[in-house]
């Protein structure tokens, strides 16, 4: 079975296109993240308590949120965590108990108040502020690092400026993700960093691919022009980068439905990450490297011609 | 070429029966029957079994993770000596820098003292000793607290009896814990989370603790009296006042205080009713909120709705003043009923300790023998040879007063002095659960921690859940690879099957790495694994797509498929080696959970490069060796 036998189809021309695309794009998800102040941080970096509590029969928010009130945390975040029966309960951090204190004090008051309903703490997280801080800042430099290893790589296997389009490309895929997370106000946490990393692997691991042929076809084909270059390179490898994108995006579906509550924002972030790295990898990555390669090219036929006119 | 292939399949066969051998143990934890598995128990085989088996993270077999951060500015506040107001100033000056700095407290502490022109020897080691030989000798006592931490915190847990507790330092001030399958994790953190500071104080006579809560009644009432006419009735004592039966009612707090006057009292909206009597509480605010049950005693009890209430009022600096500084309020450690309504006592204390628990060699839970305490657990202790020397004289001057023994700042036991002590025995009564009662021996055994520690990061996973995430896993992996199997020979056909073999292969090689080097597998270490799956087939649909391309121009079969190979070499090579140093920056900045999933990716990737380029390529050799193929099923 094949799906694109021969595809010649001219990214090149349209990219125009694909520029307004992608800010459009970031520009929403900026928008999204100034009004709800930041990106929506998980347990990890903004401290706290959370507890998932399992009953055996069902209840209603409201219900536990009465039961809360009564110890004074009637203000806590109370959702539904997967099933019917399931709740987590998030309160922030307060001066003077300590976090894991809190977590003892919400059991005792549950169980106070339902007698009649057992239920089970499927997961205690407590985090202290200073370590949230601390876990802020290790997510950070671990984005940062891994941004700089791979220009550094990038640059040294290939030339500069495919790293720079490469690294670009990475930071319009975490960016576009980062606002899809903020526009339906998913939370982040160190398991969606962790999705996030990988996905600028995996679509560095794209990127890679289309430069690779770029660089062969330079070298093979002397006498085109880069546009047709690239043109036919992202062509060439379209169809590989279309099913690993395929396989890859099918197995985080599987996860993603079966996967459970504990890692659906990471297989989200994969998700969504395989999408926008694939189609960064085409439309982003690659025609950067073109408008540098123009736009440096312009500048040296310019200097050529006033020499001549001398 | 035949030979190098013979090498090459004889090096798979070999891979593959490691594989199978380094899985066999989990293999069979997995799929043994209970009675099997008790019966394994029982001969002592069990435990090596799962030795070899896969380890699982607290995540996915549930258990409790604890980050204890060691209070180190404590211990060195201890170390000081002639402490004055500006040694305190300073010092509470940098505890409150360090919450936001990133710097050590030692670096931040000696620069504050230096800003200030004192030099650190006015309080620490020798007089003219250079500030930078104290700060190697703090930083010597804060590396040794921290050793004698750990290793006490290990006999707890050991004592405890937990199975494969993990307990590491890190960093300079905190100490990580993993405790496996825990089953009662509130008991396991006050295990943990104890300093077992072990005190011997006495408690102020009955008139001090009278005269000292008028007093501070006396300036609430002034307070909210502001502006009105003093009507103070001053018939009756106080004393009687608080002794009397009153008629308690639950009130709310802004119907008490006005809503204006709810923040000055200290109390807020958090807490939404008091118990008090209103009458009284109209002419003492501060008495109203407590009782008393025995007269003549140096406890008051305290309605336990009201212990935040008083907490804060006696937090307060003006307050504070009014309290002697030779003493303090500390509250008892456990509640006691009376009718339908729970009070906990509050004492007041000498600050000074009359004796430490650094003295008691052994403590054993038993039960209580006398009419008292009869069936109810108690811990006996036993104090060494100066110990009891020190408590005979301490009990023989003080017979008939109250002697607290103090843990941790809590009041266990108050009991009063009848005769001379002089066996250096003690025991301490009022326990309500038997297992507290073995917590606290044990913690009094091991001994107190040269500093408090505080749980600064705690993740708990409960049994039920950590089933239903292997279960959840266990689903993805198969169907994530059953659809990718699929797939891969719906499109290509007899190499789709040839690439299936290589990813299969992938998975098993994977999962028997992390099984013979002791990785732990965690959920998000599954969710690598499903990933893996997916990625995996990339090197072989690159080199597919590539042999396609090379066929279309007109190649043979066989040179298709050597430059299909040789030319997505390097693309390959260049795409996996980015992911996986992603990976790695993932290991080293994440933590547990995270780390198994850098862990299954970053195994993931280089044995894909194995088994997608060497395995695939053997098997079409053999098929091209045999006969010449003129058509190839891609």
């Amino acid at each position: 079975m094949e799906i694109f036998q021969t595809p010649n189809i001219d990214f090149v021309s349209k990219r125009r296109y694909a520029y307004i695309i992608s800010l459009v794009m970031i520009l929403i998800g900026a928008v999204s993240l100034i009004v709800h102040g930041g990106p929506n941080y998980g347990i990890d970096f903004k401290g706290g308590t959370s507890l998932v509590l399992r009953f055996q029969k069902s209840v209603t928010t409201p219900e536990i949120r009465n039961a809360l009130a009564s110890i004074g945390m009637g203000t806590s975040e109370i959702k539904n965590f997967g099933t019917r029966n399931e709740y987590l309960i998030y309160i922030a951090q307060q001066k003077g108990t300590s976090a894991s204190e809190i977590a003892q004090n919400i059991e005792k008051a549950i169980s106070q108040a339902f007698t009649e309903n057992p239920f089970e703490v499927m997961k205690v997280d407590t985090v202290g502020p200073k370590v949230g801080r601390e876990l802020r800042k290790a997510a950070l430099l671990a984005t940062l690092l891994s941004l700089l290893l791979i220009l550094i790589y990038v640059g040294w296997r290939f030339e500069f400026i495919f790293s720079f389009g490469a690294v670009i490309a990475l930071f319009h895929d975490v960016f576009i993700t980062l606002g899809i997370f903020s526009l339906l106000n998913f939370e982040i946490s160190l398991k969606e960093i962790a999705a996030f990393l990988t996905l600028v692997g995996y679509s560095l691991n794209d990127t890679i691919v289309v430069f690779d042929r770029i660089r062969e076809n330079l070298k093979v084909l002397r006498n085109d022009d880069l546009p047709t270059i690239i043109n036919r390179s992202v062509n060439q490898v379209l169809s590989r980068t279309i099913i690993t994108g395929f396989t890859t995006f099918l197995v985080l579906v599987v996860l993603f439905v079966l996967g459970g509550e504990v890692i659906r924002g990471f297989s989200f972030a994969m998700l969504v990450g395989i999408l926008v790295g694939t189609y960064s990898s085409v439309y982003v990555a690659s025609p950067i490297v073109l408008e540098w390669q123009q736009r440096r090219g312009g500048k040296r036929e310019l200097r050529m011609a006033k020499r001549k006119s001398h | 070429m035949q030979r190098k292939n013979t090498i090459k399949t004889i090096l798979i066969l070999l891979l593959v029966f490691w594989a199978l051998y380094a899985l066999w143990p989990t293999y069979k934890v997995q799929s043994l029957a209970p009675e099997k598995r008790s019966a394994l128990e029982n001969e002592g085989k069990l435990a090596s079994l799962i030795k070899k088996a896969i380890h699982m993270g607290l995540d996915l077999q549930g258990g409790m993770y604890l980050t204890l951060e060691v209070d180190l500015p404590q211990l060195i506040e201890q170390l000081a000596r002639n402490r004055d107001d500006r040694f305190d100033s300073i010092f509470q000056r940098t505890r409150e820098e360090i919450n936001v700095s990133t710097e050590d407290f030692l670096t931040l502490l000696s620069r504050n003292f230096r800003q200030e022109d004192i030099p650190l020897s006015r309080y620490w080691g020798e007089r003219g000793d250079s500030d930078k030989k104290i700060i190697d000798y703090l930083e010597k006592e804060a590396k040794d607290a921290m050793d004698r931490s750990l290793q006490k915190l290990q006999n707890r847990i050991d004592q405890f009896g937990v199975s494969e507790p993990s307990i590491q330092k890190v960093g300079s001030q905190r100490i990580l814990i993993q405790l496996p399958g825990i089953s009662n994790p509130d008991r396991a953190k006050e295990l943990i989370g104890k300093t077992a500071l072990l005190e011997f104080t006495l408690l102020k006579d009955p008139t001090v603790v009278s005269e000292v809560i008028e007093k501070i009644d006396k300036a609430l009432a002034q307070e909210r009296g502001k502006g009105k006419t003093e009507s103070l009735n001053q018939d009756t004592t106080q004393a009687e006042r608080i002794s009397k039966a009153s008629q308690d009612k639950v009130v709310s707090v802004s119907q008490l205080f006005g809503e204006e006057e709810v923040s000055k009292v200290g109390a807020t909206k958090e807490d939404t009713s008091l118990v008090v009597d209103e009458q009284i509480f109209k002419e003492n605010p501060f008495i109203a909120l407590l009782r008393t049950s025995r007269r003549g005693e140096s406890q008051v009890s305290v309605p336990i709705e009201n212990i935040k209430a008083v907490d804060r009022i006696l937090s307060r600096p003006d307050i504070q003043k009014l309290i002697p500084v030779d003493a303090e309020f500390l509250w008892d450690a456990e509640d006691f009923q009376i009718s339908d309504r729970f009070y906990r006592s509050l004492y007041l204390l000498n600050k000074r300790t009359e004796m430490t628990g650094r003295y008691l060699t052994d403590a054993r839970v038993t039960i209580g023998s006398d009419v008292q305490n009869a069936g109810r657990p108690e811990v006996n202790f036993t104090l060494d040879r100066q110990g009891a020397r020190i408590f005979s004289r301490l009990s023989g001057a003080n017979i008939n007063k109250q002697l607290a023994i103090v843990l941790d700042g809590r009041v266990v036991s108050a009991p009063r002095i009848q005769t001379k002590i002089s066996d250096g025995r003690g025991r301490i009564t009022g326990i309500p659960e038997m297992d507290e009662a073995k917590m606290i021996a044990i913690v009094l055994r091991v001994g107190a921690l040269p500093a408090p520690v505080q749980i600064v990061e705690e993740r708990t996973v409960g049994p039920s859940l950590g089933q239903d995430s292997i279960y959840r896993g266990k689903m993805s992996a198969v169907i994530g690879l059953a659809l990718t199997v699929f797939f891969m020979i719906l499109y290509y056909r007899m190499a789709g099957a040839i690439a299936d073999v290589a990813l299969l292969l992938n998975v098993l090689i994977l999962m028997a790495v992390l099984a013979q080097f002791h990785f732990t597998l965690t959920l998000p270490g599954v969710a690598g694994i499903v990933l893996t799956i997916g990625m995996a087939v990339d090197a072989n649909v690159l080199v597919y797509e590539r042999i396609r391309e090379e066929l279309r121009t007109g190649k043979t079969v066989r040179a298709a498929i050597d430059a299909g190979y040789s030319r997505a070499f390097l693309t390959i090579f260049d795409s996996n080696l980015t992911t996986l140093l992603t990976a790695l920056v993932l290991y080293q900045f994440g933590t547990g959970p995270i780390r198994g999933f850098a862990v299954t990716v970053s195994i993931g990737i280089v044995v894909s490069m194995f088994t997608a380029l060497v395995v695939t390529r053997v098997i079409f050799d053999f098929m091209t060796a045999r006969r010449t193929l003129t058509k190839l099923s891609i």
